[in-house]
């Protein structure tokens, strides 16, 4: 009897303990290092203020344009302040990995492995929209001026539909290379797009034909007698 | 003595310029393809020099831009019968180079090589002219000379005789913004055809400017702006009627806006300390014999201005309301409601525009470029009310109301000088 509640209760018990006596110090450890993120992260956002104070880069952002941009993307805190908590968070990510990999639980080491063998990839797609959505813009406000200076009547709606696009193209590159959906991503674009191509071409060939002779006419054949002779300079 | 400067100019060049060794008075033609008309330049240019200063040792420059048309043979192969024109006179005197120049392409580039001939050669006065000048007379290279020769100017800026709506980027922009930026009222800022002492030639050809736009474009204003913001002596001399071919038809509009404007909007940044202690304006003395000459009429089409206008106002009111005030965009929102014959655009509302144009670019909101091109549905608006506004207007008339245009801006000021460093 007494036998059997030794292997009932204290053999697990025993083998608890020593796994508990193996994982305390791991964990001990793991807590301690994401301490130590935590007070490195604070050190480095402090001195990288003070840095960027220094250097004036606060109104390098507020010169270049950038500040404005990003308050108008919706981030209504400086750009200094953005970058300093994003570098806060970076390194404390840093540290709670390691906190993580010094745990050394083999469950948490292969989901480890696996999210570092993505992260590449959410990377690679989080940089796909910000660039798709820097080049939407400015493609976009390019596309509004040409066209008000040429008189195209629905600038406005053309520049936004080319912005749309743009948005959307960057939108499933990002997808495809998270890996989502690859297929039923490809496939949605490539209809949508095809689609209005098809239709601005059943457009400017149904209702803009004349604007497309007459432009093309003025391209080669040069103005008509009754245009300006407006020497501007 | 050859400075390190002009190793900008080539071998042959430096060559002749050394058995030249000095010259009096020195005249550039910059080219490119102008087949056409440089002909008639050169020759204006060559018997001006023989007509009206005989007795000095002058040259012809002509830096070309690597033209595929034969106008360099034509620069060389142009010469003058002297009795025709009833000259006697030897013509050992006048020398002639034919060069291509070195750097960036651009009309800067052309006249850097020109500033530099004239530096190694010390030249006393200088003068440039365009190339595709179909009005120019030898009398033109005497009104730009003499003024620096006799009179002891650094800087002569051309005064023509043009059409009521011709012009129309100096008239309703350039020159009220450097009137009332540099306080001289120089009515052709961006004529193209200057004057200029050997000392002002020394001093544009030191400039570290040759690698950016100025090289490219925006150095008629960039010559106007340097000669006035640094206290060289400045007058002006009337030249008749300007004649030229028209520019390239490849440069649209909103391009050429932005070119000029871009240029004076950058100036303005260089020289903010001078402008902004400058609260009037002053005449500058004018030379040559002012006279009433014929000119070339311009077709006008008002509606499509104003329907550009109205179409601007609309769709890039969501640009404009990053740097345009909230009283300037409600101003031409209530502008577009006008009928065509009765459309008004205020001078005041006018001057605003153009300096918060110039603030944002100051503050780079945007891309300049942006800005600039933006500006055009705008400047549609101005030209077409100053057209219906000037209808019936004879020259006269029109000056004294481009000099209402230009008080207006002055009056201004205040509001540019608040806002430059906000």
């Amino acid at each position: 009897m007494l036998q059997f509640a030794e292997k009932i209760f204290k053999e697990p018990w025993q083998e608890f303990l020593e796994i508990i006596q193996k994982f305390l110090p791991n964990m001990l450890t793991s807590i301690l290092i994401l301490v130590l993120g935590f007070i490195t992260a604070w050190i480095i956002r402090i001195v990288i203020g003070k840095i960027v104070n220094l250097l004036k880069v606060d109104k390098f952002f507020s010169n270049t344009g950038i500040a404005r941009n990003l308050e108008k993307s919706g981030i209504k805190k400086s750009p200094i302040k953005v970058l300093r908590q994003l570098l806060y968070w970076t390194i404390v990510f840093i540290f709670a990995i390691f906190a993580l990999i010094f745990l050394k639980v083999p469950v948490m080491e292969n989901l480890l492995e696996r999210f570092f063998l993505y992260l590449p990839n959410v990377f690679i797609a989080a940089l796909l929209l910000i660039i798709g959505y820097l080049v939407a813009n400015f493609v976009g406000r390019v596309m509004l001026i040409t066209q008000v200076n040429a008189g195209v009547k629905y600038a406005g709606i053309l520049s936004k539909a080319v912005k749309f696009i743009i948005i959307i193209f960057a939108f499933a590159m990002a997808i495809e290379q998270l890996g989502i959906g690859r297929e039923t991503v490809l496939i949605a674009f490539a209809i949508t797009f095809g689609g209005i191509v098809l239709a601005l071409a059943l457009a400017l060939g149904f209702g803009g034909k004349d604007i497309a002779k007459d432009f093309l006419e003025k391209k080669f054949k040069g103005s008509s007698k009754d245009d300006d002779t407006f020497k501007h300079l | 003595m050859m400075t390190k400067h002009s190793d900008i100019l080539l071998e042959d060049v430096r060559r002749k310029v050394s058995e030249i060794g000095h010259a009096d008075i020195l005249v550039g033609i910059p080219s490119y393809n102008n087949a056409g008309t440089i002909g008639h330049v050169v020759k204006a240019v060559q018997t001006g020099l023989l007509k009206y200063f005989s007795d000095r040792r002058s040259i012809l420059v002509n830096s070309d831009g690597g033209s595929i048309d034969n106008t360099i043979d034509i620069v060389q192969e142009s010469s003058i019968d002297l009795n025709s024109i009833l000259i006697h006179h030897n013509e050992e005197k006048l020398f002639k180079i034919t060069t291509p120049y070195q750097g960036i392409p651009g009309k800067g580039s052309a006249f850097r090589t020109i500033f530099e001939i004239a530096k190694a050669l010390n030249v006393k006065a200088c003068a440039v002219v365009d190339s595709d000048l179909r009005s120019i007379t030898p009398e033109w290279i005497e009104l730009l000379i003499t003024p620096v020769l006799n009179g002891g100017f650094d800087f002569v800026a051309p005064y023509y005789h043009r059409h009521k709506y011709d012009g129309t980027i100096t008239n309703s922009i350039i020159y009220p913004v450097t009137r009332m930026l540099y306080g001289k009222c120089i009515r052709q800022p961006i004529g193209g055809d200057f004057g200029f002492s050997g000392k002002l030639a020394e001093f544009y050809a030191d400039k570290k400017v040759w690698k950016t736009d100025v090289a490219r474009f925006g150095i008629d204003i960039w010559m106007t702006t340097t000669a006035v913001a640094n206290g060289f002596k400045i007058c002006q001399s009337f030249l008749g009627a300007k004649i030229h071919d028209p520019k390239d038809p490849a440069t649209g509009l909103s391009t050429m806006l932005h070119q000029v404007v871009s240029a004076l909007f950058k100036l303005m940044e260089e020289y903010s300390s001078v402008w902004k202690t400058v609260h009037d304006s002053e005449n500058i003395p004018t030379f040559g014999f002012v006279y009433t000459v014929g000119l070339e009429p311009v077709n006008v089409n008002l509606l499509p201005m104003i329907d550009n206008f109205r179409l601007g106002v609309k769709e890039l009111s969501i640009l404009y309301k990053d740097f345009l005030s909230l009283e300037l965009q409600e101003s031409l929102s209530g502008m577009i409601d006008q009928p065509e014959d009765k459309f008004v655009f205020p001078d005041e509302i006018w001057a605003k525009i153009l300096y918060d144009f110039a603030i944002a670019c100051h503050k780079k909101i945007m891309s300049t470029e942006h800005i600039i091109k933006s500006l055009t549905p705008l400047y549609l608006g101005k030209v077409a009310s100053f057209v219906i506004e000037l209808k019936d207007a004879d020259s006269v008339e029109v000056e004294q109301r481009l000099e209402s245009l230009c008080l207006t801006f002055q009056k201004e000021k205040p509001y540019l000088i608040d806002r430059w460093e906000k």
